[in-house]
């Protein structure tokens, strides 16, 4: 970890701030401002991607909270972001809540749900907690499926669009304003939460359960905790997409989307804050840069000579697959570890030690 | 602040200025496929007939001779990547018309294409997505179209057929009827419509049985089906998981009449599923199949030379449906061009402009189909073909079509009553 | 009647489980060599079926002789995934390890997509005769066959460990592999081998998954069927992996019985191997074979 010179460190509260130079501090209000902003430059298309990035984001985050700062694997995360998406509508089109209540309400449940799931977090570890995660999405996936008065069942549910004051969320710009105000509060949360107490106690259980019991952390409270806050964030990220989307189908939170959140948190980083932002902002451009290079490639003599066709749609498919694997080949750490790795370049330019 | 909305002002305004350019020459249209996902088994013929149709139709002359400049995207059936897709179209290209493909981008595009007014032309018949007013269904859906009788139609249709057959071969009793397919939302659409007729029509509706979309090993629905008597099964997945369905229950030894929802079956299928797909029946949105006789196919038979310069490879029925909705949409972008310009709404009122209509060029393919403002049902006719497979079938579908050990017969057309209680279910 | 079709359901159970215990043991058997949890086994299904298809009906070659082919296929791309995507990997979380065989997974199944196609595909029967009945259930010959190939497999197994000197040598691996490479066992080759291994073992499942329902993708799914198999026998415990998978294809079948006799869900055998699995490893957090570490300081 770098420091710059003359910055000394006094006392333990002011070791664990956030922003701790001038300087992080200007550059956190200065990206808050170019976050306002963003919806005035940006397309509908950008804006679209930047709104993915922002739920599945929250979503992520919530994951690397249980697998990178606790150890804990999840392979079913995208249950519980189904499960936020559904109870926000249900909440609001049942029980009549405003949307905008409906959503931390539903993130709630989820958080609730997702402990009876981390119950047998406080018995088992490594891959066998990783297999009853999966049970937990097959499970919920199927409740979805069937549950009529919560999801709507097959046909799924119609989710009413943010409404605050009479001050409707129905464009992607004003939904962006909605969506940055929760994304930027979690993270907030999340960073706040790694410099408390609870905080120390996750990291410690992950690195070592034994000593970390040893020195009077309740293994399972906390385990099961994790499961709790992870699902908490998962819920609020599927709330958000199913009010962006307008409506939740029981379609697309299978396996793969689950698949799909654990790439980015392993791609961005384990255990880093930034780095499920950076992971999840890589999967969400992935296929689309994957598609302008194949929409490039359609037409030329590439596609001509070697009688490509629709095979284009496939070889986009392995180089998603090719690409997880040359980056957990050649960057295990994580773009979050490239990331300070070029942070610290630039510092220590032209002298690299 | 002001000074930043200017900016952007300005910005935007460049934006607008600098793209229209090339934008008078070409009519922008979005093409959602499935070419590598969940249900590319049905969506790469379907798809690949409609790229194929729009590239036909920019070598002949294009749009009253305005090019279309159409994106294929395999979306893989994922959410948001059709999402993503759609906004860079609505934004970007301000297309036209998109051409869709599932169940799951037509219910997830379905608000965005209402509020920006841009035509849906989707793959998926539910008849929910049918009411562009919202009084009969619980959604409005006055942008979505979609070629073909709804899936709820067809399985009427099967039903109906049923009844008659039933009669004909003079069974005694009342016939059992039978629901099969996954708990899924395309899988399920029909369901309720189709076993309620069954009742109306003196059937006892047997409880479903259940079957995943991804095929695998189904002899314990088989054998199901057996031990529960069914006299008539409809089938309402997709061809990979029907092909292992038939097969099991072949192996199981079933005595039951298969119908087939409309995506259900396919030559390429009949032909994998071999023995085990005959005398299945499944409705055809086409009035012909390829290698029947009838003057439209001239058309169809130019167009797949776009991907098959010998013109000898033989198209399944989900490659003519997809040139059909093609080409209703050039007839429907021609009518919109010559009444006001190219553009959303116009394309909606293109579709209302004539009744009983087929594009130009088709007859006897494409069937004619009408859609009022009212009610998006395109028809109520439904014609019904049986699967006959004898032997081993030949690997090359080609082959297996030409030694006639795969065919496709016509056996009826069934007319179905516009029921206003049938609107929207 | 009905007991006439539980008898036979029960006989189903038994042929799909001895398969669903073919590939839990290959799986296994990854897992306890190299402690990698390999979630690409059912796309190995997927390229040993498609391969088999390809050599028997673009090649026309007798199966008899296509077989043996696709197994050398199977073993050399084995040993080629290990080395090139897994042997970096050691030293990596397991999580990274476990990221990187899903990749793998997308991969693979995108490239079988693109070079057979996305329709089934249907394999030429092998036996001249179709079907057999057992205990009253019309069963294709192949599938009968695959369940005695199947224990002939698993006896295989039961030998090659017990006493051929490689067998050996991958169990004192799977024991501690710094012992044993200390000990003069070349732990790359006991990692290589036990890819082809498993490889050629998943492709012989996935050929008669194949010639029985049609190659399609959907094959590469009995690779997270696999997965309750697994964890009711243990991780890593071989003769686990095979109860496991018996009982899994029984439990699926029973529950569809019980479905259709008295529920009326409708699917039910597709969930409740996962509902029993949430209540095994809250009563046996290790399987019911599986090692119980137990840890020190």
């Amino acid at each position: 970890m770098l420091r710059p010179s003359g910055e000394f460190v006094q006392s333990y509260r002011l070791d664990t701030q956030i922003f701790r130079t001038r300087n992080t501090r200007y550059a956190a209000v200065l990206s808050l401002i170019v976050l306002a902003l963003v919806p005035l430059f940006a397309g509908s298309y950008a804006l679209n991607l930047l709104i993915q990035i922002g739920y599945l984001g929250i979503a992520a985050l919530g994951l690397n909270l249980l697998v990178g700062f606790t150890g804990q694997i999840s392979i079913g995360h995208a249950v519980f972001f189904g499960f936020g998406a559904f109870a926000s509508a249900c909440l609001n089109n049942r029980l009549g809540i405003p949307v905008i209540f409906s959503i931390p309400l539903a993130a709630l449940a989820t958080a609730l749900v997702g402990l009876v799931f981390g119950l047998p977090a406080a018995r088992l570890k490594g891959l066998y907690l990783a297999i009853a995660t999966l049970a937990a999405q097959f499970i919920l996936q199927d409740f979805f499926a069937r549950a009529h008065w919560f999801s709507g069942g097959v046909s799924g549910s119609i989710a009413e669009p943010i409404t605050i004051f009479g001050w409707v969320a129905d464009t992607d710009e004003k939904f962006f304003y909605v969506l940055a105000v929760f994304f930027v509060l979690s993270l907030l949360l999340v960073t706040n939460l790694l410099r408390t107490r609870d905080g120390r106690a996750f990291v410690a259980v992950r690195d070592h359960y034994l000593s970390a019991e040893m020195m009077g952390i309740n293994l399972r409270y906390y385990r099961t905790l994790a499961f709790g806050i992870s699902s908490f964030y998962a819920g609020l990220g599927g709330a958000l997409y199913a009010h962006y989307l307008g409506y939740v189908s029981i379609e697309g939170f299978d396996i793969l989307f689950s698949i799909q959140f654990l790439a980015m948190i392993i791609i961005g980083g384990l255990g880093s804050v930034s780095g499920s932002i950076l992971g999840t902002a890589f999967m969400v451009l992935l296929p689309q840069v994957m598609e302008w290079l194949t929409a490039a490639l359609d037409g030329s003599w590439i596609d001509t000579t070697l009688h490509l066709n629709e095979g284009t749609a496939f070889l986009r498919e392995m180089a998603i697959g090719l690409v997880i694997v040359l980056f957990l080949i050649l960057e295990p750490d994580g773009l979050a570890h490239r990331w300070r790795q070029i942070k610290a370049y630039w510092k220590l330019y032209p002298f690299s030690y | 602040m002001s000074i930043l909305k200017w900016t952007a002002v300005v910005l935007a305004g460049g934006y607008i200025l600098a793209s229209p350019a090339l934008a008078q020459e070409t009519i922008s249209i979005g093409h959602l496929a499935d070419y590598s996902g969940a249900t590319s088994d049905v969506g790469m013929p379907y798809g690949q007939g409609v790229a194929d149709t729009f590239e036909y139709i920019n070598e002949n002359g294009g749009i009253n001779g305005k090019k279309v400049d159409i994106e294929t995207i395999d979306y893989s059936y994922q959410v948001p990547r059709a999402i993503a897709a759609y906004k860079k179209w609505a934004q970007r290209d301000k297309v036209a018309a998109i051409m869709g493909w599932g169940t799951a981008d037509t219910e997830a595009l379905i608000t965005f294409v209402t509020k920006d007014k841009v035509p849906y032309f989707s793959g998926s018949y539910a008849a929910t997505l049918t009411d562009p007013v919202g009084d009969k269904a619980e959604r409005a859906a006055p942008y979505n179209f979609f070629y073909g009788p709804s899936y709820s139609d067809a399985a009427r249709a099967l039903v109906k057929w049923a009844a008659d057959d039933w009669k004909a071969k003079g069974g005694e009793g009342t016939p059992k009827y039978v629901h099969m397919g996954a708990n899924h939302p395309y899988s399920n659409s029909p369901k309720a419509a189709a076993e309620e007729y069954a009742k109306e029509l003196g059937f006892e509706v047997l409880p479903a049985i259940q079957f995943s979309l991804a095929p695998a090993d189904f002899t314990a629905q088989c054998l199901s089906l057996k031990e529960s008597g069914a006299d008539y099964a409809f089938i309402a997945n997709t061809t990979n998981s029907s092909v292992s369905l038939l097969k099991a229950c072949e192996t199981v030894g079933t005595d039951v009449q298969f119908l087939s929802n409309v995506w259900g079956m396919d030559e390429a299928a009949a032909k994998a599923a071999g023995t085990a797909a005959d005398g299945v029946v499944i409705p055809v949105r086409t009035a012909a199949v390829w290698t029947d006789e009838a003057p439209g196919l001239a058309v169809m038979k130019e167009v797949a030379k776009v991907s098959d310069s010998s013109g000898e490879q033989y198209r399944p029925v989900h490659y003519l449906a997809g040139i059909c909705s093609a080409l209703f949409v050039r007839d429907a972008l021609k009518w919109a061009d010559e009444n006001g310009g190219i553009d959303g709404e116009n394309v909606r009122k293109a579709m209302y402009a004539q009744a009983d209509w087929f594009p130009e060029g088709t007859d006897g393919v494409c069937k004619p189909m009408t859609w009022t403002d009212t009610d998006h049902r395109p028809t109520a006719e439904v014609s019904l073909y049986q699967i006959h497979v004898t032997g081993q079938p030949d690997n090359d579908l080609n082959k297996a079509i030409e030694s006639g050990a795969v065919k496709m017969d016509k056996i009826a057309t069934v007319e179905l009553p516009r029921r206003d209680d049938w609107h929207g279910h | 009647m009905d007991g006439h079709l539980f008898l036979q359901l029960m006989v189903n159970g038994v042929m799909v489980g001895a398969l669903y215990g073919v590939v839990a043991m290959c799986f296994v058997l990854i897992y306890k060599a190299s402690h990698v949890v390999n979630f690409a086994q059912g796309e190995l299904l997927l390229v040993g079926a498609w391969v088999c298809w390809f050599f028997v009906v673009k090649y026309q070659l007798p199966f008899y002789f296509a077989f043996p082919i696709t197994l050398a296929f199977m073993v050399v791309l084995g040993i080629l995934i290990q080395v090139v995507v897994l042997r970096p990997m050691i030293g990596e979380p397991i999580i990274s390890v476990i990221m990187a065989t899903i990749g793998l997974s997308i991969f693979l199944q995108a490239l079988m997509k693109w070079i057979f196609g996305v329709s089934a595909q249907p394999f030429p029967p092998v036996f001249s005769k179709g079907t057999i009945e057992v205990l009253g259930l019309q069963v294709q010959t192949e599938y009968a066959a695959s369940t005695l190939a199947s224990a002939v497999i698993m006896a295989g197994f039961a030998y090659f460990f017990k006493y051929s000197r490689m067998g050996l040598a991958m169990r004192a691996t799977s024991f501690d592999q710094q012992v044993a490479q200390s000990l003069g066992i070349s732990v790359r080759q006991v990692f290589a081998l036990s890819w082809a291994i498993s490889a050629a073992v998943s492709a012989v499942a996935g050929v008669v998954i194949g010639v029985v329902n049609g190659v399609s993708a959907g094959l590469s799914l009995y690779g997270i069927k696999v997965f309750p198999a697994v964890i009711l026998g243990g991780l890593d415990s071989i003769v686990g992996g095979v109860i496991g998978g018996l009982v899994i294809g029984i439990l699926e079948n029973l529950a569809h019985y019980v479905d259709r006799q008295f529920l009326n869900w409708g699917n039910l055998h597709e969930i409740v191997p996962f509902y029993v699995l949430i209540i095994i490893l809250m009563v046996k957090p290790y399987g019911l074979f599986g090692t119980r570490d137990i840890e020190r300081l």
